[in-house]
């Protein structure tokens, strides 16, 4: 990191977690079965195992990391899986209530 | 020449796709197969490719097959998906010694912490999924490698992620994942062999059943299996009583598979709810839920009343103050003969008795400590807590995930559940220390608290869902942007979760954790 200098707040953020030795406080929540553990960020948490970081409202910016499969184990990715997920919703901002749970017909 | 080939070649592929995808009503396992599967996968010597070389649980095939609805048209009824999922999970299954440690996929314990020995597979699998989703699969090496090459195509972001775009994501899977899923996790065992050849098991009759509901308590009854229409299919009927006094009655059907994945559908009390039970040996265990809210769950653990099965399965209450008197109810099966209890507990009367319940009235000495066996005639497994204080209290789960939702979608919110567990110093008269010993689940006053600052900042208590004082049942907030939150954020939260104790005059306290997390819109039986 001695060639890299945070310019964002978020960045700041986490040169402080890591000058503080705090990263390691976050494995246990981001380690529960089937959240995103992938940090940057998460769907469930963000780097520090907080929710914080998150893209808020995610409803502006859903799109943005869906249709690339960010999260394709908790959000369905509209990439390849599941094209039509958003047809309802093509204004996340506007029309989130028109998004649903995916998986098809009933469970065992 | 050659287009026309193919063309003519494909145009009998769609007739045999036409013909093929109307099997007659009521079709058999295999003909259903050779309808749905084998216009795209293909008979070899060794069987159907890909199909006929992976080895998983109901839940597994289940998600394999929806996943070829979702990605490549098959049409399949769910009636049709039941049978082709049977089929390939009886013949095609774990041995119940290969699911050992990771049933809590299937049980749909999503509060679990997973930790695995390979920080390689941690990252490579267990960062976007639950780890468990791959370890409840065996295949051969070329198995797991059609299955990163499958991630790649499917999820290309895959190698631009956090772990993923910093390292040789595509090497490593391919050349250090492969060989240890395979060594690990190989196609044929010695486990599913022998499970293969064992006789089937007898599940017919009467279960004395026990269980303790997060944020309402312990019950116990008696369920009663009979045979239902079909092979491996059961009818059943639940007569039990929460520990509080009120009734609980259950009627449903249930289906084995894999000779003991047992999958109950029952409806308890009006509420619709599942069992997902493991049978070995004359005992089920694991959890039930509600079918349409399965974070409300019980564990359960079962014994077939027969002969030679004689179990304590639990003792309700499981604890009794030093110097204190209590009604007991001992559970489980072919209690017959007389009761033991931990020296220092004296019996004061029997109230009721039966094969699968002995209630008794017991008095215990001021002296009285430790967890100590409880035991009718040749019945044993169960334990009584003695104690004198409180010294410690413990929030279980020590982290869960909430997750908003409602508010006019289609998807239902998460509820998050804690139980206070109380907790004795043990010996050395020390809290914290290898000697204490686990009372058991006591009632607690509830609260959340700002988990650090940035909760504090964001307002995460006011916005974030309501904790019920009584029950530690959390209610996370509604989805949507909220537009009175900083920067319109949704009612997302960190909370510290607070259970207070009451000793005396002293009150106790008990920390744990809820993340309210956004909704999980891809939420797969097995997540």
């Amino acid at each position: 990191m001695k060639h890299l200098k945070a310019i964002n707040n978020k960045a700041r953020l986490l040169d402080k977690a890591v000058a503080e030795d705090r990263v390691e406080e976050v494995v246990a929540m981001s380690a529960i079965a089937g959240c995103a553990a992938t940090v940057d960020p998460g769907w469930e948490v963000d780097a520090f195992g907080g929710v914080s970081s998150l893209c808020q409202p995610m409803e502006s910016d859903l799109y943005g990391c869906a249709d690339p499969c960010w999260w394709p184990a908790q959000v369905p990715d509209v990439m390849n899986t599941y094209p039509d997920w958003n047809k309802d919703a093509t204004n996340s901002r506007e029309d989130w209530r028109n998004l649903g749970s995916v998986f098809p017909g009933d469970k065992l | 020449m050659k287009i026309r080939t193919l063309a003519t070649a494909m145009g009998s592929m769609a007739a045999l796709g036409v013909v093929l995808a109307a099997p007659p009503a009521h079709a058999s396992a295999e003909a259903l197969i050779r309808a749905k599967c084998l216009p795209c996968h293909t008979e070899t010597e060794d069987g159907i490719s890909r199909i006929s070389h992976q080895r998983k649980t109901p839940e597994g095939w289940l998600m394999s097959v929806a996943r070829m609805q979702i990605v490549h048209g098959l049409k399949i009824t769910d009636e049709e998906r039941r049978t082709v999922v049977k089929h390939l999970a009886d013949r095609q299954g774990l041995a119940p010694s290969e699911t050992t440690g990771v049933r809590y996929a299937m049980e749909r314990r999503l509060n679990t912490v997973e930790a695995f020995e390979s920080e390689k597979f941690t990252k490579m699998c267990a960062r976007c999924h639950s780890g468990a989703r791959v370890m409840l699969q065996r295949r051969p090496a070329a198995e797991w490698e059609h299955l990163v090459h499958f991630h790649l195509g499917q999820f290309p972001t895959t190698e631009y992620q956090a772990l993923g775009r910093d390292r040789d994501w595509f090497g490593i899977a391919l050349k250090e994942m492969v060989p240890e899923l395979a060594s690990k996790l190989p196609l044929q065992s010695e486990a599913w062999k022998q499970w293969q050849a064992r006789a089937p098991q007898t599940v017919k009759g009467e279960w004395s059943l026990s269980g303790h509901l997060t944020g309402r308590g312990g019950f116990s009854g008696v369920m009663k299996v009979t045979a239902g229409e079909g092979r491996d299919r059961y009818t059943l009927a639940f007569d039990g009583r929460w520990d509080d006094g009120r009734p609980m009655q259950g009627r449903g059907r249930a289906l084995i598979y894999t000779g003991y994945e047992w999958r109950g559908d029952l409806v308890v009390d009006g509420t619709p709810m599942r069992q997902v039970f493991a049978v070995e040996d004359g005992m089920m265990r694991g959890r039930m839920f509600l079918r349409d809210q399965d974070e409300v769950g019980a564990d359960v653990v079962a014994s077939l009343q027969q002969a030679g099965n004689s179990r304590v399965l639990a003792v309700h209450p499981a604890y009794l103050k030093a110097g204190e008197g209590a009604e007991l109810r001992i559970v489980g099966s072919g209690l017959a003969g007389e009761v033991t209890l931990p020296q220092g507990v004296k019996l004061v009367g029997t109230v009721k008795r039966s094969a699968t319940e002995v209630v008794v009235r017991v008095q215990s000495d001021a002296a009285a400590r430790g967890v100590h066996a409880v035991a009718v005639g040749k019945a044993s497994g169960g334990s009584l807590a003695l104690y004198d204080s409180i010294a410690a209290v413990k929030v279980s789960p020590a982290f869960a995930v909430a997750r908003i939702g409602g508010n006019g979608t289609p998807t239902a919110k998460v509820e998050a559940r804690f139980d206070a567990e109380a907790w004795a110093a043990g010996a050395d008269g020390k809290a914290g220390t290898e000697d204490d010993f686990r009372i058991g689940v006591v009632p607690a006053k509830w609260s959340v608290e700002p988990f650090d600052e940035a909760a504090v900042r964001d307002q995460d208590v006011e916005f974030a869902g309501l904790m019920d004082a009584a029950s530690g049942v959390f209610v996370p907030g509604d989805a949507g942007p909220n537009p009175v939150r900083r920067m319109s954020a949704s009612n997302v939260g960190n909370l510290k979760v607070v259970a207070e104790v009451a000793q005396g005059g002293e009150r106790l306290r008990g920390e744990g954790q809820v993340i309210v997390a956004p909704p999980r819109w891809n939420n797969p039986p097995l997540p």
